[in-house]
C-alpha cells in the first residue's frame, strides 16, 4: 500500500538518456561520449521524428491552452484565497496581491501566467511520452487525485512517502527502473505542515516539478510554482480538470501527428 | 433661437478669456479652454446646450477621465485604476466580490450548503476558503441531509492561533460558525 504505484518500465528506457547517463560514469570526454552517443542505426524515417518532436516546441502555445481557463474561472474556484496572515510564508510575498482583514490575497494576475507556464510544460512533457506523477498528502482530496491520475493515464502517490522512493528507486524497486519524468505537487505540505519530501528527492534526481503553493508553503525548489488556494474543494477539482484536459489534449496531439506521419511516409 | 445662440457664444468667448468662478463652470473651468477650443468652431451653440442640458459634474467627470487615460496610457497606476473599471479584470473581480464587500467575519450572517455528513457533524461549504463544521441541532434534525441549505452567523474565516515558541500560526483548516436554522425561503425545489 505505501509503495505507490510506481511500475518498473525497463524495457520502455530511451536509448539516448541510458547511453548517456552510462558514458558520463566512465568518465570519458564530452566530445567522444556526444558522438559516440547518437543514435546507432539513424533510421530512414528519423526526420519525421526529429519534426514531431521538435516543432511544438517552436510555438508558445502550440496545445493552445490558454483557452481552457480564465480568469474569473479562477477566481470563482476561489483560487485567491490564501490562509491568515500569521501562516505566511515569508518567501510567498511577492505572490501576495495583498493582505484584507488579515487573510492573504493571492495575485491571480501572477498565478495565471504561472499556470499558463505550468500546463504548456505539462503538455510538452505528456507529448514526448514522460511519465507523469501527482502527488498530494491531502486526505481529503486522495481519491480525487488518484481518479485524475487514472482517467489521463498518469500515476499518483497519495499515501506516506517512504524515504528512498526516488533517491533509492534501483534498492526499492528494482535495477533499471524509470523514474518519472514530471511531478506535480497538488499540495506541497505533508500532514504536519511540513515541506513534502518529495520535493528535495526530485531536485536531487533533476526531476522537474510543478506545484500548487498556498500562502504558507515554501516555492523555493519546486521548477514551476503555481500560486494558488489547495484548500478549498473546488479549487482542486478545478486543477484536476485543468490537468487531466492538458495531459489528454498533448496525448491526442500526439496521437495526431504519428498518423498523419504514417500518412505522409506511406504516400 | 439666433440670439440665444449669440449670447451663448459671447459667453463662451469671454470664458475663454476670463475663466470667472462661478459654480455653473467651477469644475470644468481648468478645462473650458480645451472645450472651446474643440467645440469653437463647429455647432458650439448646440454642444453648449447639450452640456447645459447634462450637469455639469457629469461632464466634468468624462472630460477628466478621457484625459486621464491620454494622459498616463503607460502608467501602471492608470492600468490599476483602468482595470478595477474593467468588469472582468481581477481586480474588479476582487474588489466587488462578497467576500471583500462583507467586511470583518464576526457575526454576519452567510447562506451555507452542506456537503458532506459525519452520523452528527454537519460539513458546510458557505464560498469561503474553508468549511464550517457544526452540530446536528436537535430541532428539526432529519431535515439536515446533504445538499441542504441553511444559514450561519460566522465568527471566524479560519481558526489559526500562534502557540508559544512557534515561528509560524497553527491553522486548524477551518472556519467557525454558528448554525442558525434551514434557509425559510420555500423554493419548493427538491432537495439533491
Amino acid at each position: 500500500m505505501a509503495a505507490g504505484i510506481l511500475t518498473r518500465v525497463s524495457q520502455a528506457l530511451r536509448g539516448p538518456r541510458l547511453v548517456g547517463a552510462v558514458l558520463s560514469g566512465h568518465g570519458h570526454t564530452l566530445s567522444t561520449a556526444a558522438a559516440a552517443a547518437k543514435p546507432p542505426a539513424a533510421p530512414i524515417d528519423d526526420t519525421g521524428e526529429t519534426k514531431i518532436l521538435n516543432f511544438p516546441l517552436t510555438q508558445p502555445d502550440f496545445f493552445r491552452l490558454s483557452e481552457l481557463y480564465t480568469i474569473k474561472d479562477l477566481f470563482e474556484a476561489r483560487v485567491h484565497l490564501g490562509h491568515k496572515k500569521g501562516c505566511r510564508h515569508r518567501l510567498m510575498e511577492p505572490y501576495l496581491f495583498g493582505s484584507r482583514l488579515d487573510v492573504d490575497i493571492l495575485d491571480l494576475d501572477q498565478t495565471a501566467e504561472h499556470l499558463q507556464r505550468a500546463l504548456n510544460f505539462t503538455a510538452h512533457v505528456a507529448y514526448r511520452g514522460g511519465i507523469i506523477l501527482f502527488i498530494s498528502r491531502r486526505r481529503q482530496f486522495g481519491h480525487l487525485v488518484e481518479t485524475t491520475a487514472r482517467e489521463c493515464g498518469e500515476y499518483a502517490h497519495t499515501r506516506y512517502w517512504q524515504g528512498g522512493l526516488l533517491t533509492n528507486a534501483p534498492v526499492q524497486y528494482s535495477p533499471g527502473v524509470r523514474l518519472p519524468d514530471l511531478i506535480i505537487f497538488l499540495s506541497t505540505l505533508n500532514n504536519v505542515f511540513q515541506p513534502h519530501v518529495g520535493i528535495r528527492d526530485a531536485a536531487k534526481m533533476n526531476i522537474p516539478t510543478i506545484g500548487v503553493v498556498d500562502s504558507n508553503c515554501n516555492p523555493s525548489l519546486i521548477t514551476y510554482p503555481v500560486p494558488g488556494n489547495d484548500d478549498t474543494p473546488a479549487t482542486m477539482e478545478m486543477y484536476c480538470r485543468l490537468f487531466k484536459m492538458t495531459i489528454n489534449r498533448a496525448k491526442d496531439k500526439r496521437r495526431q501527428m504519428e498518423l498523419l506521419r504514417g500518412i505522409s511516409a506511406s504516400v | 433661437m439666433a440670439s440665444l445662440c449669440k449670447v451663448m457664444r459671447n459667453m463662451s468667448a469671454r470664458y475663454t478669456l476670463l475663466p470667472k468662478p462661478r459654480v455653473f463652470t467651477t469644475l470644468k473651468s481648468p478645462y473650458s479652454s480645451e472645450v472651446s477650443g474643440s467645440t469653437g468652431e463647429d455647432a458650439g451653440t448646440d454642444d453648449k446646450s447639450a452640456e447645459r442640458v447634462k450637469s455639469g459634474f457629469a461632464t466634468a467627470y468624462e472630460l477628466h477621465s478621457d484625459l486621464q487615460q491620454q494622459q498616463q496610457k503607460g502608467d501602471r497606476s492608470a492600468s490599476v485604476r483602468l482595470s478595477s473599471r474593467d468588469e472582468t479584470s481581477f481586480i474588479s473581480l476582487l474588489r466587488h466580490s462578497p467576500l471583500m464587500q462583507m467586511g470583518p467575519a464576526k457575526d454576519k450572517i452567510v447562506m451555507g450548503k452542506i456537503f458532506h455528513i459525519v452520523n452528527d457533524d454537519l460539513y458546510i461549504d458557505f464560498g469561503g476558503k474553508f468549511n464550517c463544521v457544526c452540530k446536528r441541532p436537535s430541532v428539526d434534525g432529519e431535515k439536515y441531509q446533504r445538499g441542504s441549505r441553511v444559514r450561519l452567523r460566522l465568527e471566524d474565516l479560519e481558526l489559526t492561533s500562534r502557540f508559544l515558541g512557534a515561528t509560524t500560526d497553527t491553522t486548524l483548516l477551518e472556519a467557525d460558525a454558528t448554525l442558525l436554522g434551514l434557509l425559510e425561503s420555500r423554493d419548493a425545489k427538491p432537495k439533491e
